[in-house]
């Protein structure tokens, strides 16, 4: 099992140059590379999405009286509505689907607005589903509060 | 005695008269062939490449769970080692073992109580099993809620609350990654 490399010598009395390759190793080790890394492989990528559990007054609230100004979206049944301090800005389903870009484009005017703001709340009524739940903790973590808490609406205080 | 490379030779006891001929040429062609292994080679090389990028040095964390669609996401972070709570419509299960149903999660409580005593016993030996195992280190209070993308809040809010209770105050949602800008990753 070689490989021979034909240097081109053609001999005329001296030693021929041609030489072969012994690929028996580079095989076993292929071999037992590709075994080794199949029974290793993970096939299914998962990833997470942190959020914390704290309502209003709970511990974990140190921030100095300046930077209370608390951030909420409340996700309904009729869409979102986002608090920012004593202002609420109801963002309405648009048809039967959660508007999430102009819930998007609110996030970013109160990050613009406090920029030193990281955390947000996220207050959810009983019915909600799930992935409506992780599609708005997603959008507040791409517009730069990566500090997310999911909480019952009942909680939020508003 | 020097090393030679191996030919080919038969024993002298098996009377294989044609092919002896053919061994030691006789007017025809031989019978030697030699295996082309570039593109063997070629394709282990490959396979080799592929699976290396797709390694995965912390290996398996979540074994994604009959009747669970997990729901996308597109900031999201690597999974870390934590008890992990499957939250189905149905059932819900911590490291697999069923702790509640469904149907119990979606009654209202009597007493307006929403900890699930069995996850939140489970839970709490785990916590204490984790101290112990750990002495040296902090506890993170980190738990991984797998949950199907219909189950409602109600249900959620149950689970969170217990994990709370047991002192699990950091949820990491399990969910399928998404390449920023709304592509699916290579992986999946």
């Amino acid at each position: 099992m070689s490989v021979s490399v034909d240097t081109g010598g053609k001999g005329g009395g001296k030693k021929p140059l041609n030489a072969e390759l012994n690929l028996v190793p580079y095989i076993d080790l292929l071999t037992c590379m590709v075994a080794f890394l199949l029974i290793t492989a993970v096939w299914t990528q998962l990833a997470r999405l942190q959020a914390q559990q704290k309502g209003q007054g709970q511990a974990g609230e140190e921030t100095p009286p300046e930077l209370q100004v608390k951030i909420v979206v409340l996700v309904n049944q009729e869409g979102f509505n986002m608090v920012v301090g004593q202002d609420q800005t109801p963002i309405p389903k648009k048809g039967s689907d959660y508007d999430f870009e102009r819930l998007a484009t609110e996030l970013k005017k109160a990050k613009e607005s406090h920029p030193d703001k990281n955390d947000a709340q996220v207050a959810s009524e009983d019915t909600i589903k799930f992935d409506t739940l992780v599609r708005t903790m997603d959008t507040a973590i791409q517009a730069r509060f990566p500090d997310i808490s999911l909480i019952d609406s009942g909680a939020a205080g508003i | 005695m020097p090393i030679e490379a191996p030919k080919a030779h038969l024993y002298h006891s098996i009377g294989l008269e044609v092919a002896k001929g053919k061994l030691h040429g006789g007017g025809r062609k031989a019978t030697n062939a030699a295996l082309n292994l570039v593109a063997y080679i070629d394709m282990m090389t490959m396979l080799v490449i592929f699976l290396l990028m797709s390694f995965s040095a912390s290996g398996e964390i979540l074994f994604v769970q009959k009747n669970i669609t997990l729901p996308d996401a597109q900031n999201w972070s690597d999974l870390e080692r934590a008890p992990v709570i499957g939250v189905t419509k149905d059932v819900v299960t911590l490291d697999g073992r069923q702790v509640a149903t469904g149907e119990e999660l979606m009654k209202d409580s009597a007493t307006g109580d929403m900890k699930i005593t069995e996850l939140h016993d489970e839970l709490v030996t785990a916590k204490n099993n984790y101290k112990l195992l750990h002495p040296s280190e902090d506890f993170k209070g980190v738990c991984i809620i797998q949950s199907d993308k219909t189950v409602e809040f109600k249900m959620l809010r149950k689970v969170m609350f217990s994990a709370a209770t047991a002192g699990y105050q950091n949820v990491n949602f399990a969910v399928r990654p998404k390449a920023k800008g709304g592509v699916a990753p290579a992986a999946e």
